[in-house]
């Protein structure tokens, strides 16, 4: 058994990173999705519209950019399936998770921000999307996601 | 009249303006989201690269983009429901590409509740 | 207009299949796919190669053989002969111009080069005891020139790598993972046409000599040290105890006699490229190396 091994390095180097990659992938998507769930249940009550604010004379005190980005990436199995998808087409589901959850901390991130300078809301919220890193852009060959998400944070003149 | 939007039984109203004209907005919900990545599959990279030669539509890539814009507004919309809300306010869309021959359709917009 | 906060349950943004039941769809689709393209292909280049002209390949053979450091053998064309009298009169060999060459290679191997050429390395004399046994190594070379097995493995190789690179593109993860299939196959197709190279050589070397002895001999000495058979599964010839077994199977089924075999002549070995630490031993028949 071991004489296959040595016999085609690259071809046991290859399965070994895949069971690598999937295992440890696996847990880091649970434990960031825990993560997610439970600070967003703990911010749902600051409100966010990306709708542009109209708000009455005096009735704000205070307004400010606020902002949170995540850079995640994928992991070795995730990146394969995103290969071989190329052959068939449809849904690449290997990446459908990892930018949900990029963009979902974008946005709790920038919701901490918020709270944590006193802020009741935010307003015209705006999110991008964008690949970086040595391998983004390059062909055949996947990136890191980028997510950024801004707003207007509003502290209101509440008595 | 705000056109409906029909999926799944419901009817839910779309608009990317500030508010849905004609009507009151009575309630709101906060961001609703709805992505999708698909991924072009050999048929059609095969038919870009001819049309590479000789130009016109791509109309492969045209129709494939279409039906992930229509699953991520579906998607959008299904978030929107489970709120409680009957309407989409200021709607974007962002598309962008994330992985090697893939693309990734966003749509967001604010969940209300209109009458 | 009131702010109602609700957590949004589930997620629909992700879809609900497991990433490996995934993996199991794409990879068996992959290997599909690549198999219906490998047996087309095989089937074609298999026709397609069997109607170039003996002329054509020799024109192609000289590009091999100007790569290879080798020299005529006047004993060794001399071992060839009978065999070559012996061939059946419709053999497609006759249009072939034979040439036997030595080379100095310390592996104990021997090639089938397109245009007739067949190159022995000197490690390969140096092993062997007697002139049965390089007359069955020249006979399983004729073999893979009447079956063209030289022009049917290149023919192979090179539609798999068009066909994979225009399939997937040159450097996709997806045509490594297609070439590793085509090795498994690849390897079992050219144990195939070894084994029928072995039958097609014991027969010719019963016509040319009258009788089967040396035929296994020298595989029975390379399979002493050849160890087990798992590295057998992916090699590109049988494990030589299987095809000392298949011999003898062969012998018997046919009734062939088994007589004694001539040793090998010093001619032969005077035939060798001479080494600069060269000290000339007398070939001592039975002697193990």
């Amino acid at each position: 058994m071991l004489e296959i091994i040595f016999r085609y390095p690259d071809l046991s180097l290859f399965l070994a990173l895949m069971v690598i990659g999937y295992t440890c992938g696996t847990i880091a998507e649970k434990r960031h999705y825990k993560s997610i769930i439970k600070r967003e249940q703990e911010l749902v009550k600051l409100m966010v519209v990306n709708a542009e604010g109209r708000f009455a004379e005096g009735a704000v005190r205070t307004s400010f950019l606020v902002n949170g980005s995540t850079v995640v990436s994928n992991d070795y199995f995730k990146r394969l399936l995103a290969i071989l998808r190329n052959v068939f087409g449809g849904r690449v589901k290997a990446y459908e998770s990892l930018i949900d959850r990029a963009r979902r901390e974008a946005i709790l991130r920038m919701k901490e921000e918020a709270r944590a300078r006193g802020a009741h809301m935010i307003v015209n919220l705006r999110l991008e999307t964008s690949t970086i890193g040595r391998s983004a852009n390059k062909k055949n060959r996947i990136g890191s996601i980028e997510t950024l998400a801004y707003g207007t944070a509003v502290v209101m003149n509440r008595p | 009249m705000a056109s409906n939007y029909l999926f799944k039984g419901f009817s839910m109203i779309l608009t990317n303006v500030g508010s849905v004209p004609g009507k009151k907005i009575v309630e709101h919900f906060g961001i609703v989201q709805g992505s999708t990545v698909r991924a072009k599959h050999l048929g059609r990279d095969m038919m870009a690269g001819l049309k590479n030669l000789v130009g016109g539509e791509l109309k492969g890539y045209t129709e494939l983009l279409q039906e992930s814009r229509q699953e991520a507004m579906d998607r959008m919309a299904e978030q929107a429901r489970q709120l409680g809300g009957n309407a989409v306010i200021n709607i974007r869309f962002a598309t962008s590409s994330v992985a090697q021959g893939a693309a990734e359709l966003f749509a967001y917009g604010t969940a209300v509740r209109v009458e | 207009m009131k702010f109602t906060p609700k957590h949004i349950e589930g997620n629909v943004n992700v879809s609900k299949t497991h990433p490996l039941a995934e993996l199991g769809w794409l990879v068996g689709g992959l290997m599909l796919l690549v198999l219906i393209f490998y047996l087309l292909l095989g089937v074609s280049t298999d026709i397609a190669v069997a109607k170039i002209p003996v002329s054509a390949e020799v024109w192609l053979g000289e590009y091999f053989i100007g790569g290879m450091d080798a020299l005529e053998s006047e004993p060794l064309q001399k071992l060839l002969q009978p065999l070559l009298d012996n061939l059946p009169a419709d053999s497609p060999l006759h249009e072939y111009h034979f040439h036997a060459q030595v080379a100095e290679n310390e592996q104990i191997n021997a090639l089938a080069l397109p245009g007739g050429h067949i190159v022995v390395f000197s490690g390969l004399l140096e092993q062997a005891e007697s002139e049965n046994e390089v007359a069955m190594v020249l006979a399983h070379e004729l073999g893979h020139f009447a079956h063209r097995d030289h022009l049917r493995r290149l023919g192979r190789g090179l539609g798999l790598t068009v066909a994979a690179i225009m399939l997937f593109g040159q450097d996709s993860v997806a045509s490594d993972l297609a070439s590793k299939f085509f090795l498994v196959s690849e390897s079992h197709y050219s144990r195939e046409q070894e084994s029928a190279a072995d039958r097609f050589g014991l027969e010719l070397l019963v016509a040319g000599y009258g009788h089967a002895g040396g035929a296994t001999d020298f595989f029975a000495r390379v399979g002493k040290d050849a160890g087990s058979r798992i590295p057998y599964l992916l090699a590109s010839h049988p494990h030589p105890d299987d095809r000392v077994r298949e011999l003898q199977k062969l012998i018997a089924a046919n009734g062939y006699r088994v007589d004694a075999v001539i040793p090998l002549g010093k001619d032969l070995q005077e035939g060798l490229p001479v080494r600069e630490d060269a000290s000339f031993e007398e070939p001592v028949s039975g002697a193990e190396k």
